[in-house]
């Protein structure tokens, strides 16, 4: 009956695929949708790839899909891969469908599927990954994931004790997860600029996980990203097989060295994080028999990774598209911290909105005291506007970060806020924008440019 | 005025924190002691001890295995909590940190966590299922707004047990009751967040003067304008309170 109940679901995707594309529609996950509603144990059925490596983790984990997708086509390796789709059980296994025909024959070797922290439970029984990338764990949606101890613990709970891990050595949150499993560790060693004492309101590993001790750290990044130890009973952070060194910034190169093996890497992107990204796919492509010098030429090619701030430059001034994930403090610290980090006079729009709470019921604002608005205490930024429904909450919080009324301004509507803009000489204008507010912050970047322009026709 | 915070470096889910950064602006010269969690709790001997009390204990929102951990570095001092609650040592705690003082947290699992049984409520834990809402309750005549995030519900078994607040949208102490968290003597414990003090600065001013400290909030328009603004938004009928 479940083979049968298969046969139809597998069908019954497939045709909806063939509707999809004769409606011009999109909906890259419906086939999975669709397929999980009739079958559903659908992916327990589902003829896959012989090697499957699958990306999870907090942050970085579509980066890392991606660019490991895109560095492994260079080595002439066609692989199945999510990017288009979402991460969840119904985008796996929509992406698993597009890798077989209607009679369940597989068509590819090798799959990079990215999958949602949360739905490993759904999803791992019946999908067991070769190797697994967990790039990070950090608090992110207060509602939906709780805590990072709590993603830890359903990840714990399925992963598959024959899948080989690649961890973050850098994140002891993350580093010690299933400790039965075979694994891998990447980091990046000291780096100019790092601290030896957390300065973020996040810190989610501040004890032993032994005796409970206070950590101290050799270097630590933000949060409780670098390398702790304790001083009490010797645990330490795991040390690295794969790791970055000479890190220059600067000149935007680093070396990174696994084994016997060391090798000049071109950094992709600027931020810390994104470099993690980087030496999380070397790492994989390494653990998957490349060498570094191979890595190296294959990453050269798959091109470098675009910026993800859309920067618009108009007369002497700029305006730039940060998207910051709604509810996220973790995320919102790391936007914060780039613009503190970033030359010249500022001007920053918040716009970060639940919108989709709103129609709903209100947002849950908890995440701003754990969201680091300190960033934006001084640094070049002359001027902040908060707008939309929660433009009171910001307000508060941007005061409790020490930031002078004087330089806040309000407004209700979103589109209002370019006519608050000051519009110094050579300003850098920073739009920041929630996953529901895209379309809406396009409004009011066009809205900031007209405003610029007619400032330059003054 | 003299503030110990329990163990920081794991009750600090949720911006729960921001209470005591915001109390810390709101009260000129406050003292704040940090008791880490390997270190025993100084208002336990604040009266044998330098001879100063604390005004407010305060412990927040902690992770389901820091919880244990709490307990257990908390079992041995017991009695002397009993006894500093019957002292009338006021305390606040928010979030799950309550559940600590109940007789237990049972899971969806089956287990039973015994808890440290000051109090006669227990808890029953369901992990696969958050629970989120938003909250409108009265504490007194004071309008009480936050949020509500949590795998847990509690429930009192003893019924002379007071709550601290009264609700009047969303669920109380479970989704069952009106009464919302325990109220014994200066005990005081919630599982609203917001942060509680910054969402409602009539509370922490009610509660700080309880504590013998009259208090003007920090940036008080901006506070009461964001107050107003939420009790007036979650006191519309249409306003959804379950996500």
């Amino acid at each position: 009956m479940g083979k049968l109940r298969f046969a139809i679901a597998l069908t019954a995707a497939k045709l909806s695929v063939i509707a999809l594309k004769i409606t011009k529609r999109n909906g890259t996950n419906f086939p999975g949708v669709v397929a999980i509603k009739i079958c559903p144990d659908f992916l327990k059925y589902i003829n896959r790839p012989e090697k499957i490596i699958a990306v999870t983790g907090t942050n970085g984990k579509t980066t890392v899909s991606n660019l490991l997708r895109d560095v492994l086509a260079q080595a002439g390796k066609r692989v199945l891969n999510n990017g288009l789709g979402s991460n969840i059980a119904s985008g796996i296994a929509a992406c698993l469908i597009s890798g077989v025909n209607i009679f369940n024959r597989e068509k590819y070797r090798a799959a990079v599927l990215e999958v949602d922290e949360r739905s490993a439970l759904r999803i791992f029984p019946y999908v067991k990954p070769d190797m697994m990338v967990v790039t990070n764990l950090s608090r992110d949606s207060i509602m939906r994931n709780a805590h990072p101890e709590y993603i830890r613990k359903i990840l714990e709970d399925n992963i598959p004790p024959e899948t080989r891990l690649v961890l973050n050595a850098d994140d002891l949150l993350s580093a010690g997860i299933a400790p039965g499993n075979d694994r891998v560790y990447f980091g990046i060693e000291k780096m100019e600029g790092d601290k030896t004492e957390s300065c973020n309101l996040i810190n989610d590993m501040q004890i032993c996980p032994r005796c409970h001790t206070r950590l101290k750290y050799e270097y630590v990044r933000y949060s409780s990203i670098g390398r702790a130890y304790c001083p009490e009973c010797g645990f330490r952070s795991p040390e690295y097989d794969c790791a970055a060194y000479n890190v220059d910034l600067d000149s935007m190169i680093m070396d990174v060295k696994a084994g016997d093996e060391s090798e000049h890497f071109d950094i992709m992107n600027e931020g810390i994080f994104n470099i993690y990204n980087q030496v999380t796919v070397i790492t994989v492509m390494h653990e998957l028999g490349y060498s570094l010098s191979e890595i190296r030429n294959f990453m050269s090619k798959a091109g470098i990774v675009k910026s993800r701030y859309n920067v618009t430059k108009c007369g002497d001034k700029t305006v730039t598209m940060l998207l910051s994930k709604d509810k996220n403090a973790y995320a919102g610290s790391r936007v914060f911290e780039y613009i503190a980090s970033q030359p010249g006079d500022k001007e920053v729009i918040l716009m970060m909105n639940c919108l989709g709470d709103v129609k709903h019921w209100s947002e849950n604002t908890c995440w701003l005291y754990d969201c680091d608005f300190e960033f934006l205490n001084g640094h070049g930024i002359r001027h902040i506007i908060v707008t939309g429904p929660r433009e009171k909450d910001y307000k508060l919080r941007l005061l409790m970060a020490g930031i002078s009324e004087d330089i806040i301004s309000a407004c209700e509507t979103e589109t209002d806020a370019p006519g608050l803009l000051k519009l110094f000489e050579n300003d850098n204008v920073y739009i920041l924008y929630g996953t529901d507010s895209i379309a809406l912050a396009g409004r009011v970047k066009a809205g900031v440019l007209a405003a610029m322009g007619e400032e330059g026709t003054k | 005025m003299r503030v110990e915070v329990l163990f920081p470096e794991i009750a600090n889910l949720y911006g729960e924190l921001g209470n005591i950064r915001y109390l810390e602006k709101s009260v000129p010269g406050v003292k704040i002691k940090e008791t880490y969690v390997n270190e025993k709790p100084a208002f336990l001997d604040a009266g044998c001890g330098d001879g100063e009390g604390f005004d407010l204990v305060y412990m927040g929102t902690m992770s389901e295995s820091s919880q244990l951990l709490v307990m257990d570095k908390l079992a041995p001092y017991r009695d002397e909590l009993i006894s500093s609650i019957e002292g009338d040592q006021r305390i606040l705690v928010t979030g799950n940190a309550l559940e600590i003082f109940g007789k237990f947290i049972s899971d969806d699992t089956g287990e039973k966590q015994q808890c440290m049984g000051i109090f006669g409520f227990h808890t029953e834990r369901k992990m696969m299922k958050r629970f989120n809402s938003l909250y409108l309750g009265k504490y007194g005549d004071i309008d009480v707004v936050g949020y509500k995030s949590q795998f847990t519900h509690s429930f009192y078994d003893d019924e002379n047990l007071k709550p601290l607040f009264m609700t009047e949208r969303g669920p109380g102490f479970n989704p069952e009751v009106k009464e919302e968290g325990i109220r014994y003597k200066n005990f005081m414990a919630t599982y609203v967040i917001g942060p509680l003090f910054i969402l409602n600065p009539p509370l922490m001013t009610e509660i700080l003067r309880e504590a013998g400290t009259d208090v003007k909030p920090a940036f008080e328009e901006a506070a009461m304008d964001a107050y107003r603004s939420r009790v007036a938004e979650y006191s519309n009928p249409k306003t959804g309170f379950y996500y």
